[in-house]
């Protein structure tokens, strides 16, 4: 495990789509592409994954994810583009011979056996013994603690359980690589939490390399090394969760991926402004700018503190929410109403009253606005 | 709610009105298997099994029975062999000119069996097929083929997603993945696909009629033969014996159909 979380490091700190990387790395996709008729489900997709590394393919639905996903197990041919495990090119492969661990969205349990012959299904394609399939088949269900359960058919059991041996009967073969398709959407909230950290531990234990497709970026940022934050089938960013939540490389990503404020900047003679008052940005292209500030990056101030170097935006506190584990402040600027959390044990500010946000430059991200 | 209720109330009288209708011309057909008269009279002036006796010796009739049962088994067989490859491919398929494909198949749904009858006779006449046991399961063949294709192209396709592709991930081969998911899973209606096959051939009459000859007719056959020529209880005695039968598949696929799907699903 050390090992794996060494290599994370690593490549975390590393550009990705050098063909060192490529080389060295587990799981490669290169310029993997699908389309259907004029529509691209994935445009040219590049990807490395190491051995043993977690990296979670987020992105809204339609974005290709589970197409790539599905590339991947050879279940859907791609129209160009290659997929190697262990420098073995499995392009042309069939999904029988892929040594795929797959868990499906729906769980795909097979309703006509029981769950112990579910979990065995696979070895006994791989011709193993009974004894030592029933031995196996209980020992991944004791992993994902489901033991004594052998004898249920799947439609006793509940949605969770379902998901377990879904997981189990994948993880029985010991894939070189698993891969995970929403497999947590159908879970309620509560259970989605303990599976979440459940998976991840035996992910991480089995080292085993994972492509965990998601539209929740919870469960991205929870349960993997890396994430690549996936829209219109391209990669926009891949990185560590800290990358991709504190430096987004796009404006797709700095919106998808975390609470945001979105300020629609106008350029003047002196420079850029947000609703007539001057701001100072890194980065900025050209062209029409938005400014993206996360809200807990913005700090509530008096009007009469001074500002230093920081951007200063004076505003009205509309209203304070109370989301459970933190407050936050609607407060209404020049630049429209923006939401700024309130720091922990700070005192709420009255609704109504006259306050100034400040903000580093540098903490902000500037983005070209998109023609929507 | 009380007008539903009254709706569906008066909506029950109807269906049952209906059914009711339906089923007399049977009822009347089973009173007067029992009757004692010499010929077919409602009510029946007395009571007798007579009808029953006369029918178990009566020989071109239990010939027709025979052969029918033989052709039907036949026929059920074959339609399932035949058809569910073509199923399969209709239901799983993505190949150009499927939709052409998929209405070739249920062609002959359409035309009046009086019309495919006849094109029949010609046909089977160069090749001696007339009167032949292969000529009547060919000619019952076109009639139910279309069905058993179309009821298990659509049981295919009911199936629940994604379970042959897990089988696949989990290292089974394409015909692996079919015996041990995909057949097991459409088993039911596999099974009632082959009944459908086994009473539309059984009950076949009109194509019969023309592939039919004195060597070999089926009992259907048999049957218009022997009314044509005489009016006594016994046809009603072997129609009750089947309606029977008939009612006995039926039972016999549903019991079947709902002990696998209480089992597997």
């Amino acid at each position: 495990m050390e090992q794996s979380l060494a290599a994370r490091d690593h490549c975390g700190q590393r550009p990705l789509k050098q063909p060192s990387l490529a080389l060295m790395a587990h799981l490669v996709l290169t310029g993997l592409t699908k389309r259907y008729g004029q529509t691209v489900a994935v445009a040219s997709l590049d990807l490395a994954v190491e051995r043993g590394e977690s990296v979670a393919l987020l992105g809204p639905s339609g974005c290709g994810k589970t197409t790539t996903l599905r590339m991947l197990a050879g279940l859907i041919a791609p129209d160009a583009g290659r997929v190697t495990v262990a420098d073995q090119d499995l392009t042309q492969v069939p999904t029988h011979k892929r040594d795929m661990g797959y868990v499906f969205q729906s769980y795909a349990l097979f309703p006509h056996l029981d769950v112990a012959a579910n979990v065995a299904f696979g070895l006994a394609e791989r011709g193993i013994a009974r004894s030592e399939r029933d031995r196996r088949a209980r020992e991944a269900l004791a992993l994902v603690r489901l033991a004594g359960f052998e004898g249920r058919r799947p439609r006793e059991l509940s949605g969770g359980q379902q998901q377990r041996v879904a997981l189990a009967r994948a993880l029985v073969l010991r894939p070189q690589v698993l891969l995970l398709d929403e497999s947590l959407s159908n879970l309620d909230a509560r259970l989605r939490e303990s599976m979440r950290h459940e998976i991840r531990e035996i992910q991480r234990n089995l080292a085993i390399t994972t492509l965990f497709v998601t539209h929740d970026q919870t469960e991205a940022l929870t349960m993997c090394d890396r994430i690549a934050v996936m829209n219109r089938g391209r990669i926009e960013q891949i990185g560590t969760a800290r990358e991709i939540y504190d430096t987004p490389a796009t404006r797709f990503v700095a919106g998808f991926v975390g609470r945001i404020n979105t300020i629609p900047l106008a350029r003047d003679a002196t420079g850029l402004n947000a609703g007539g008052i001057a701001i100072r940005a890194h980065g900025v292209p050209d062209g029409p700018v938005d400014l993206f500030l996360r809200p807990q990056l913005v700090a509530l101030a008096a009007r009469s503190e001074p500002a230093g170097d920081a951007n200063r935006l004076e505003g009205v506190a509309a209203r304070t929410v109370f989301v459970g584990d933190r407050s936050e402040v609607l407060v209404d600027t020049a630049a429209g109403r923006l939401v700024v959390e309130l720091a922990p044990g700070a005192p709420a500010p009255a609704d109504g009253a006259e306050i100034a946000l400040l903000w580093a430059p540098e903490t902000g991200r500037v983005f070209a606005r998109e023609d929507a | 709610m009380n007008t539903g209720a009254g709706a569906s109330r008066s909506l029950a009288f109807a269906a049952a009105g209906v059914i009711g209708l339906l089923l007399a011309p049977v009822v009347v057909v089973v009173v007067i298997s029992f009757s004692a008269d010499s010929f077919i009279v409602f009510p029946p002036s007395g009571w007798s099994l007579r009808w029953y006796e006369r029918l178990l010796s009566h020989r071109p009739l239990m010939a027709g029975l025979q052969l029918s049962a033989t052709v039907a088994a036949f026929v059920a067989v074959l339609s399932l062999i035949l058809g569910l490859p073509a199923a399969l491919a209709l239901a799983r398929g993505n190949f150009p000119g499927r939709e052409a494909l998929r209405a070739f198949f249920l062609a002959p749904l359409l035309l009046p069996t009086l019309v495919l009858g006849l094109a029949l006779l010609l046909a089977f006449q160069p090749f001696g097929l007339i009167a032949t046991l292969p000529g009547l399961v060919l000619a019952h063949l076109t009639v139910t083929l279309p069905f058993v294709v179309r009821m298990m192209a659509t049981n295919f396709a009911t199936l629940p997603d994604d379970l042959e592709a897990a089988a696949a991930t989990l290292g089974a081969p394409p015909l692996r993945v079919f015996f041990r998911v995909t057949l097991p899973l459409a088993a039911p209606g596999l099974a009632a696909s082959g009944a459908l096959a086994f009473l539309l051939s059984f009950d076949e009459t009109v194509i019969s009629l023309f592939v039919s000859g004195p060597r070999a007719s089926t009992l259907p056959v048999e049957m218009v033969r022997y009314v044509e020529g005489r009016t006594d209880p016994m046809i009603a005695a072997l129609s009750t014996v089947l309606v029977c039968g008939t009612l006995a598949v039926a039972v016999a696929v549903e019991r079947m159909i709902g002990l696998t799907r209480a089992v597997g699903r």
